[in-house]
C-alpha cells in the first residue's frame, strides 16, 4: 500500500485500505475506543488526539434482514436484494453491512434468525467503481 | 443545559395541505409548490386570526430541493403567503422539519425577540420540476426519492457501502423486537398487519390523507377473500426487508404544512389555541442504536429531554404520534415513551386498543404509511393532527376522551428525534 500522503482523506485511506482487505480504523488516545470507520475526531468522547489502527475483521452477526430491488443507490442495482446485517465487531463495535454467503429469501433468512447469532468474517465485496465492507459466516 | 422556556408559548394556528401527488390528486392537481404552500398558510393564519404581515419571523423548511427546486424558499414564497420584509430563514431537520420550526420558533419568542413565527414545511417527493420548467412538473422514480432523500444519510461510509433504509429501519428492528420478546415471526407478521388496518382505518377518515382505502376495501377491489390474504400477498404486499412488508412503509406524498406560533397571551381570541408546552431535540449518525436495535438512545433523550421542559409524565398522555415511516420502529418508540407497555404493541393493534376509538389512540390520521409522507411538511401535519383532536374537531375520527395532553415525536433522517408536547392553553 503506498504511504498515505499528508492530505489524504480519511475516507480515501479506509477504502484504500479495503481494497486491500484491511479494516482501517482510529483509536482514541483519551478514551481509548474505536470510531470506525473512521472521522476526524472522536465519535465517543469529541477527542482530536486519535491514533490509525486495523480491525480483525472478526464479528458475530446479530441480526440479518435484506434490501430493497432495485436497489436505493445504482451502485447496487446489479447485486439486490442482497442480505443486510447487524453486526458486533469483536473490537465491540456495532457495524452494518452487506452479508455474503446467505440467500436473500424469507426461508434462509428465517434459518438464520432461529440459529441466532451467528460468527462472521471480513469478506470484502468489489463493485465496479468501490470496495464495499462485508460479511460473510466464519467456516 | 437549563431545558426551561421563559414565556408560554402557544400554536395559534395550524394548516395543512391534501397530501397527494401534484400530477394526480384532485386536490392539488395543477398547482404549483407555491401554491400547495399558500393553501396551507392561509389555513395556518385564518385558524390563528391573522396575516402574514402579522408575524415577525417566518421558518421554511424544505428538505429535498432536489425536486423542489425552491433554495432561498423564505423570499421565494414572501409574495405568495403575504410575509414580504419579515425576519426569515430556509433550515431543515428532514422529516422532523416543521416541528424542529416550532421548538426554534419557541426559543426565538421565549428569548424576548420574537411574538409570532410563522412556520412552514413543503415537500415534493413523488414529483419533481420538470426540465425546467416554472409550473410543468413529472414523476419522480422512487430510486430517485430515495437517491436524493438519502443524501440525508452518511454520504462518506453508509450509503456507498450498501445501506438500505427499509434494512436498518424496518427488517433489524423487527427481528431484534421479535427476539427480544419471543415473539414468533409468524405472529410478527399477523400484528403488522393489525397497525396497517388500524393506520388504514384512519386514513379513510381522514379527508386529507394521502391514501383513504380501508384495508378490507383494497382487498375486496383486487379479489382477495379477505384482508389478510391481500396482506400475505408477494404481489400486493412483498417483504421489502423480511419480516417487514411493503405495507407497514411510509408511502411517499408531496405536501405542505403550516403553524404560527406566538406568545401565550397574544394567541387570539378567534383561534383555538393549544400551548407548547415542551420539546426535545436529540441526533445520532448511524447506526442508530447499538445492540439492541429497538433501543434508540437519541430517543430517549428527546423525550426525556420534552418530558422535563413541560412537567408532564407518560401517563398524562391522551394522544400519541410517534414516526411510523416503519410501524415497528413507531412502536418500539411508543413503549420507550412508556405509552404501551414493553413487548405489548402488537398485542394492543390486535385489541384495538391503538384505534382512535382505544384507550390508546395513535396516529389518528393513518401516519407515514396512510396519510403519507411529504418529508419536510410531514411533522407539521402530525401536529395539525394533535390539535384538531385537542380541539375536538376531528369529525368522525374524534378520539371519544378529548386529549388534554398530546405528544408528537418524529424521525428526522438521519436521525434526529424531536418531541413535542402539546397541553390545553
Ligand atoms: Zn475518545
Amino acid at each position: 500500500m503506498p504511504q498515505a500522503q499528508a492530505n489524504d482523506s480519511a475516507i480515501k485511506i479506509y477504502y484504500d485500505g479495503l481494497r486491500q482487505g484491511v479494516l482501517k480504523a482510529r483509536k482514541c488516545r483519551s478514551c481509548d475506543r474505536h470510531t470506525f470507520p473512521p472521522t476526524t475526531c472522536c465519535e465517543h468522547c469529541g477527542s482530536w488526539d486519535l491514533d490509525w489502527v486495523e480491525l480483525t475483521g472478526r464479528g458475530t452477526l446479530l441480526f440479518a434482514t435484506h434490501n430493497i430491488s432495485p436497489a436505493c443507490h445504482p451502485r447496487f442495482e446489479p447485486i439486490a436484494p442482497y442480505v443486510y446485517g447487524h453486526l458486533r465487531l469483536d473490537e465491540g463495535i456495532t457495524v452494518q453491512a452487506i452479508i455474503r454467503g446467505i440467500e436473500a429469501t424469507p426461508e434462509a433468512l428465517r434459518a438464520v434468525f432461529e440459529r441466532g447469532p451467528v460468527p462472521v468474517v471480513a469478506d470484502i465485496l468489489v463493485m465496479d467503481d468501490l470496495p464495499v465492507l462485508a460479511f460473510r459466516p466464519a467456516g | 443545559m437549563r431545558n426551561r422556556l421563559r414565556e408560554r408559548i402557544a400554536i395559534a394556528g395550524v394548516g395543512c395541505s391534501r397530501f397527494g401527488d401534484l400530477l394526480e390528486t384532485p386536490e392539488l392537481k395543477g398547482l404549483s409548490i407555491q401554491e400547495m404552500t399558500a393553501a396551507a398558510v392561509k389555513e395556518a393564519l385564518d385558524d390563528a386570526g391573522m396575516s402574514g404581515q402579522d408575524v415577525d419571523a417566518v421558518y421554511v423548511g424544505n428538505a429535498m430541493v432536489h425536486s423542489s427546486q425552491l433554495p432561498a424558499t423564505y423570499s421565494q414564497l414572501s409574495k405568495w403567503i403575504g410575509t414580504e420584509l419579515r425576519s426569515g430563514v430556509h433550515f431543515e431537520a428532514q422529516c422532523s422539519t416543521t416541528n424542529v420550526g416550532a421548538a426554534m420558533a419557541a426559543m426565538a419568542i421565549a428569548s424576548g425577540v420574537h411574538d409570532k413565527v410563522l412556520v412552514v414545511g413543503l415537500e415534493t417527493t413523488r414529483t419533481r420540476v420538470k426540465d425546467l420548467s416554472p409550473y410543468e412538473r413529472e414523476p419522480i422514480s422512487h430510486q430517485m426519492t430515495w437517491l436524493w432523500t438519502d443524501m440525508a444519510v452518511n454520504q462518506a461510509y453508509q450509503v456507498p457501502q450498501g445501506y438500505d433504509i427499509f434494512s436498518t429501519y424496518n427488517g433489524i428492528v423487527a427481528l431484534g423486537y421479535c427476539r427480544k420478546y419471543g415473539i414468533g415471526i409468524d405472529d410478527f407478521d399477523r400484528g403488522m398487519f393489525e397497525v396497517c388496518r388500524t393506520r388504514r382505518l384512519h386514513g379513510s377518515m381522514t379527508p386529507k390523507a394521502n391514501i383513504q382505502e380501508t384495508l378490507e376495501d383494497e382487498a375486496r377491489r383486487k379479489g382477495y377473500a379477505d384482508a389478510f390474504e391481500l396482506w400475505r400477498s408477494d404481489k400486493d404486499n412483498p417483504f421489502v426487508a423480511w419480516p417487514s412488508r411493503l405495507k407497514s412503509l411510509v408511502t411517499t406524498a408531496d405536501g405542505a404544512s403550516a403553524m404560527v406560533v406566538t406568545r401565550a397571551e397574544l394567541a387570539g381570541a378567534r383561534s383555538q389555541p393549544v400551548e407548547l408546552k415542551g420539546f426535545g431535540i436529540c441526533y445520532r449518525d448511524l447506526p442508530w442504536y447499538d445492540e439492541d436495535p429497538t433501543y434508540w438512545e437519541g430517543d430517549r433523550r428527546s423525550v426525556d429531554q420534552a418530558l422535563d421542559m413541560s412537567g408532564i409524565k407518560p401517563a398524562d398522555i391522551g394522544y400519541l404520534h410517534t414516526h411510523d415511516c416503519s410501524h415497528i420502529s413507531g412502536l418500539c418508540t411508543a413503549e420507550l415513551i412508556g405509552y404501551i407497555e414493553p413487548g405489548k404493541s402488537l398485542a394492543y393493534a390486535r385489541d384495538g386498543r391503538l384505534r382512535f376509538d382505544g384507550d390508546r389512540p395513535m396516529s389518528t390520521h393513518g401516519g407515514r404509511h396512510a396519510f403519507g409522507h411529504a418529508w419536510a411538511a410531514s411533522a407539521g401535519s402530525d401536529t395539525y393532527e394533535a390539535v384538531t383532536q385537542m380541539r375536538g374537531a376531528a369529525g368522525a375520527r374524534q378520539i371519544p376522551k378529548r386529549p388534554d395532553i398530546a405528544v408528537i415525536h418524529t424521525h428526522g433522517y438521519a436521525m434526529v428525534g424531536t418531541t413535542l408536547v402539546l397541553g390545553g392553553l
